[in-house]
């Protein structure tokens, strides 16, 4: 009964980490850099949402296309100010740029909205759905259907679109991409605005149950990197299943254990993992190349 | 030529590093440096002290000139130590420190050799057991309230089988430490005692535990985020278990999270309940507060708000250096909005705790009980 | 450009050095308790970074574990000093040995991996750490941590908080630098822009780059362990703060905005980021945000750090002047008379790419003084054949024979100190590296010069790798390229590159040398160059073995060719045999070959 429940909540937070994970690995194909402000993009983007319930009263589910072209928006304007000026750079300037935008955004929102949490709207109105003795809430199922949407529909689009060639070829060699004629920069600025989208939606769905604060993005990059990590760098698949065994160990394994010990497996795990598999769950063998 | 203009460049470039460092004071004014944390995890209840500390500055004795700058103390040790270095440049009669408890912890040794009465409302108990003379505590300790909190458990519940869920930083390893020796006190074993990092989103895990142990009352003592996601999820598990939270439970922003419905049958400690008035000052207060921060105080802005009148009272007395205040705070006594303050000889001021609960109609919530002069558990 | 960025340093050090007296005057005669409460905490960042500038900056390994040796230096001093009473001889020593000891244990699973993976490892190490120390209340004092860790005591005297603490830290400070400066600067700062450059090229000749990485790590750590020790002593608290993700966040910032490769950049870096929150501080609730934005601003404007900006300021300046000339000199010679009867066999060598056979089982023979030719169709399987001999990859069966010793198996850089040198067909050169330095690197590293100890002993900079660079210059004029000794390698012409590659792998003195098609892309004066190189060192003794497309080329130089298809020989002979071998004329035009005799 009780492990129905844990398992519902388990891919419920797993599905949103996975949101959160993909638009990281988005940004790091493209780019080859770390986006550090993954996670302060899904705080923007449960704030966005607040913000906007605030003035509109519509239902949850009318939101969330409003929230996702926001930060589609948001995401264009990052890439300029944070991506661009540094392309020709190492990638750890990226990685400090990025951790700028999120030391703003971070402290932009405690002026902004000060330091309480805020709650955005579910999706489908809140409280529990009884299924005979299995309660399950009613955003958590939301979560996992959200989710399931927005990831088939980006593979829909990186697999059956024009635009989807288009990015895949410049996550590839942007070289080789450029000289077929596609035209990198708005891939570039393309692959930002889906990235800080699917976070945006990661915190719209999120805000609701957890609520959001200015700080509450910010242990969600630890977690996008692990599942990266652990899925295998670069790997879409890789990071949802990589998302999913976070979830798992913080909401499966603790009630089992407890935190502190359910954290320490999944280092654990982490560590045996990139000593034995080293590319990861998902990923191709790495190869020196000569 | 370019090289000299370097050279200047460099020169200004030393200069302006520590420019910032030797702003002179006026002399004929008192300065009270504010030094709160109003950036980073404990921002919200950093801004509520600050405020407080702020409405009692506007409210001082007619005649007093009081410099008050506020500096945030972030939520590490080393960035507290700079603020409280940089406000010693304004030689202050006293200073309203930070209540985070590791950030006191760094600031006791610099105040014992500075001679700076330091004036918080951290509830970390450690603070005051250093036997530093310079630290006066205008909130219960967890000590004191956690004692509190178990005697309503026991006494009012009638709960045997408590489950502690507390946060695995400094505060809630300071709570769970004394809601068990409270309980042990009491002649009550918990049923469960965990800790929960702050990163963790879903609670689900340990309420399962705690219901799988057996537990007859939720013991809460986590931050505001998670407190409010506990009795949520409590609520939406239909547990059916009263639930006795530590004071975030209090916090009216807390309360505004969550359904009337599901806040039923919740209580939680809290040094007081500014938004419950019992007196014409502590409507005052209200309403003085409302006006100017356009939100709700809690308990920790009331707390602050008295000790800084009570640093502001002992001024206008007529302490006006940093030992005469200190003397002052030590002996005296002091009626505030909340309680009467008056140190037990440590530094701690606040002896007085409520139990303040949610009927289930709406987020306001009543005082369920009163405890005044509780002696704090060793 | 290589003038340039070396005047830029020169005339930067009279800069620094009345910026460093500017500061000290400051702090000894004007400021007050708080400016020297800043500077103290930029000596400990200072500190920190110097460190992490070893794997970071040098090593090019993005290491996450820099905070989190920081803060076991912390503990160590915190737990010891407050608990046990040690004083600081003993606390601060153990402070740079436990965070050493910690990095080299977690090296030997972490350093292979790749760079993010190697990051994220790195900081799992902190985030265990940060687990263990909230937890362990008995020991760490729990999530409150430890109170009263005692001050600065040295056989019986105390330095007092205040000025001669930070007279202390800045001493160490200056000492860590110096130290780190002379140790790195050098061959051993070549050594590590090669293996960051070109890990191939690094290996090729003989630099053992799991080595030198581990050195840097386990360096690094012990930098931080000292800076966190001094930070326990100077903030007389320890809480799992120093432990925690922003302390890593701040020292990489301070290491990119400052400068990864010099210690004046990690100074400056550390000076600028303690300050810049305190500046902005006027701001009350914005300040961190307009620390934010001035972050952004610096890493946006001052792309190679804020010492790249002072260094391009002084180029500029100062008119480009000449480095000293190198003195030419003929390399000692070697103990043990140049090998005439050497021999290096290869038998049923064979490997797989996925489902592609590369090589099925090839069997070859090289002597001294010979020149074995060595064509195929692309993809036949023999930059595979080199790759494998060289160690670059590993083969799945067959057998590498040097002189009758076993040699498969072993890593690349061991088998280019066994004496095989190659060149590499898409080149494995540093683009920012002079001539003359690459090709005295290999000297050094033939020469066995490129050791911590060496490093420590014989000093920094150039006069180490005087000897190195003299008869580097005598390998450059003997090949008649000495006139682009000081240029770099990244603006060189392919033909010249191909010609300092060999200029390279000569350097180590090799017994024999493996070159993947010397001459592509060459115009027809500089293939006939690289003959007459090749032609000269096979009369002296060296057995090469030539990879190449170009028939005119090899013909008139090849003793005998090997033609290779599909992984297997397909004929052997003297360069007239071959070229007459119906199966070798099949092979390059695509032709059914008849059945093998």
């Amino acid at each position: 009964m009780l492990a129905l429940q844990l398992l519902v909540n388990a891919v419920a937070l797993g599905a949103a980490y996975a949101l959160v994970a993909l638009g990281f690995v988005l940004v790091l194909n493209a780019t080859g850099a770390v986006n550090f402000a993954q996670g302060d993009m899904v705080m923007a983007g449960g704030y966005a949402a607040v913000v906007l319930a605030g003035s509109l009263p519509v239902p949850g589910l009318v939101l969330l296309p409003l929230v996702l072209l926001l930060t589609a928006a948001f995401g264009v304007v990052f890439s300029l100010i944070a991506y661009f000026p540094l392309r020709a750079r190492p990638p750890a300037a990226v990685f400090i740029s990025t951790i700028a935008t999120g030391i703003i955004l971070q402290n932009g929102a405690n002026l902004l909205f000060g330091a309480e949490p805020r709650a955005a709207p579910a999706l489908l109105g809140g409280g529990i759905l009884r299924l005979g003795a299995f309660v399950l809430p009613r955003q958590s199922l939301a979560i996992i259907a959200v989710a399931a949407v927005l990831g088939l529909a980006q593979h829909w689009l990186l697999r059956r679109t024009q635009f989807g060639r288009a990015l895949r070829a410049t996550a590839q060699d942007r070289e080789m991409a450029r000289a077929v004629g596609v035209r990198v920069d708005r891939m570039i600025a393309a692959s930002f605005a889906l990235a800080t989208t699917l976070a945006g939606a990661a915190g719209f769905l999120l805000a609701n149950q957890f609520f959001v604060t200015p700080t509450s993005g910010s242990d969600l990059i630890l977690k996008a990197y692990i599942a990266v990590t652990i899925g295998g760098w670069g790997s879409l698949a890789g990071a949802v299943l990589g998302a999913m065994l976070i979830a798992l160990f913080e909401v499966g394994v603790s009630a089992v254990l407890s935190y502190e010990a359910a954290m320490a497996a999944l280092y654990a795990v982490l560590l045996a993992l990139l000593w034995l598999r080293p590319q990861g769950l998902i990923g191709e063998a790495a190869r020196a190349r000569a | 030529m370019a090289q000299s203009s370097r050279s200047l460049l460099a020169a200004a470039f030393a200069a302006a590093l520590l420019c910032g460092a030797a702003a002179p004071a006026p002399a004929a004014e008192l300065a009270i440096p504010i030094l709160v944390p109003v950036t980073g995890f404990l921002s919200l209840e950093g801004q509520s002290q600050r405020n407080g500390a702020l409405l009692a500055m506007a409210d001082a004795p007619p005649g007093l000139a009081i410099r008050h700058p506020v500096a945030d103390t972030g939520v590490s040790p080393a960035v507290a130590v700079n603020a409280f270095e940089k406000a010693l440049g304004e030689k202050p009669v006293a200073v309203i420190a930070p209540m985070l408890g590791t950030e006191m912890l760094a600031l006791l040794p610099l105040a014992l050799e500075n001679k700076v009465p330091l004036v918080t409302i951290s509830g970390t108990a450690k603070i005051t057991e250093l036997g530093n003379p310079w630290i006066f505590r205008f909130f219960p300790g967890d000590n004191v309230v956690k004692l509190a909190q178990a005697r309503y458990i026991a006494e009012v519940l009638g709960a045997k089988h408590p489950a502690i869920i507390a946060q695995s930083d400094a505060y809630g390893q300071s709570g769970q430490h004394y809601l068990e020796a409270a309980f042990a006190d009491l002649g009550i074993k918990p049923v469960l005692s965990e800790t929960v990092d702050v990163e963790v989103k879903d609670l689900l895990p340990v309420l399962s535990k705690a219901r799988a142990a057996g537990a007859d009352v939720l013991v809460p003592h986590l931050h505001a985020p998670a407190t409010a996601l506990l009795v949520k999820q409590a609520s939406a598990l239909g547990l059916g278990l009263p639930i006795v939270s530590g004071s975030a439970m209090a916090t009216p922003s807390t309360a505004a999270l969550l359904d009337p419905a599901e806040l039923k049958g919740v209580c939680a400690e809290s040094a007081s309940a500014p938004i419950l008035p019992t007196a014409p000052a502590g409507e005052r207060f209200l309403a003085e507060y409302r006006k100017t921060f356009g939100g709700e105080p809690d308990t920790y802005a009331l707390a602050q708000y008295d000790g800084a009148m009570m640093l502001l009272d002992a001024i206008a007395a007529g302490a006006r250096t940093p030992a005469a205040i200190r003397e002052a705070l030590a002996t005296r006594s002091y009626r505030g909005i909340a309680m009467t303050y008056r140190s037990d000889g440590a530094g701690n001021m606040a002896h007085s705790a409520l139990i303040l609960c949610y009927d289930g109609t709406s987020r306001k919530p009543r005082i369920a009980r009163r405890y005044d002069d509780i002696v704090a558990l060793k | 450009m290589k003038r340039g960025s070396d005047a830029g340093r020169g005339a930067l050090a009279p800069l620094l050095a009345a910026g460093a007296l500017g500061l000290a005057l400051y702090a000894l005669l004007f400021a007050s308790p708080y400016a020297i409460r800043l500077l103290t905490l930029a000596g400990i960042d200072a500190l920190l970074v110097i460190g992490y500038q070893l794997i970071f900056g040098h090593a090019g390994a993005l290491s996450l574990a820099q905070g989190a040796f920081f803060g076991l230096g912390a503990y160590v001093t915190g737990i010891l000093g407050s608990a046990a009473g040690l004083g600081f001889l003993v606390t601060f020593p153990l402070s740079l040995l436990l965070p050493a000891a910690l990095a080299a244990l977690v090296a030997v699973p972490t350093l292979r991996l790749q760079s993010h993976y190697f990051a994220l490892a790195t900081l799992g190490i902190g985030q265990v750490l940060l687990l263990g120390a909230r937890n362990w209340d008995a020991v760490t004092g729990g999530a409150n941590g430890l109170a009263g860790v005692p001050g600065v005591i040295v056989l019986g005297i105390a330095v007092p908080a205040g000025l001669p603490l930070l007279a202390l830290i800045w001493a160490m400070v200056a000492l860590g630098g110096a130290l780190a400066r002379h140790v790195v600067r050098g061959p051993l700062e070549l050594a590590f822009l090669l293996l960051r450059e070109s890990p191939l090229g690094a290996a090729a000749i003989g630099l053992d780059g799991g080595r030198l990485r581990l050195l840097a790590f386990v360096a690094s750590a012990s930098y931080a362990g000292a800076a966190g020790a001094l930070g326990a002593h100077a903030l007389r608290v320890v809480s799992p703060d120093v432990l925690g993700f922003p302390v890593m966040v701040t020292c990489l910032a301070m290491t990119v905005i400052g400068g990864r490769l010099r210690v004046a950049g990690a100074v400056l870096g550390a000076l600028l980021l303690v300050s810049i929150p305190e500046w902005t501080r006027f701001l009350e609730g914005a300040y961190l945000l307009a620390y934010g934005l001035a972050l952004l601003a610096i890493i946006i404007l001052m792309p190679e750090g804020v010492i790249g900006v002072l260094e391009r300021a002084g180029a500029v300046s100062r008119s480009e002047r000449p480095l000293p000339p190198v003195r030419s000199r003929p390399p000692p010679q070697p103990a043990k008379a140049a090998c005439s009867e050497c021999r290096l066999d290869i038998r049923g060598l064979a490997k797989r790419y996925g489902g592609v056979e590369a090589l099925a089982g090839v069997d070859l023979a090289l002597k001294s003084g010979e020149i074995l030719g060595l064509i195929g169709p692309n993809g036949s399987g023999k930059t595979t054949l080199v790759n494998l001999v060289t160690g670059v990859d590993a083969a799945d069966a067959g057998a590498i024979l040097l002189d009758g010793a076993a040699i498969a198996g072993l890593p690349a850089h061991g088998i280019a100190r066994r004496g095989i040198a190659r060149s590499f067909q898409a080149g494995a050169l540093s683009p920012s590296m002079s001539v003359l330095d690459t090709v005295a690197l290999a000297r050094q590293a033939a020469e066995r010069r490129l050791t911590l100890g060496r490093a420590l002993v014989a000093g920094h900079g150039r006069r180490a790798f005087e000897a190195a660079r003299g008869e580097a210059m005598h390998l450059l004029e003997s090949m008649k390229i000495g006139d682009i000794a000081d240029r770099r390698c990244g603006e060189l012409a392919a033909g010249l590159r191909r010609r300092v590659e060999i200029a390279r792998a000569l350097a180590l003195r090799p017994r024999f040398l493996l070159l993947d098609e010397p001459a592509a892309g060459l115009v027809t004066e500089e293939r006939r160059r690289v003959a007459d190189d090749l032609a000269a060192l096979a009369s002296e003794g060296l057995g090469l073995l030539v990879v190449e497309h170009d028939m005119p080329f090899l013909m008139p130089l090849a003793h005998r060719i090997v033609c290779l298809d599909r992984g297997r020989v397909i004929a052997s002979g003297t360069p007239a045999e071959i070229a007459r071998d119906p199966r070798v004329v099949a092979a390059y035009l695509g032709t059914a070959a008849p059945a093998a005799g």
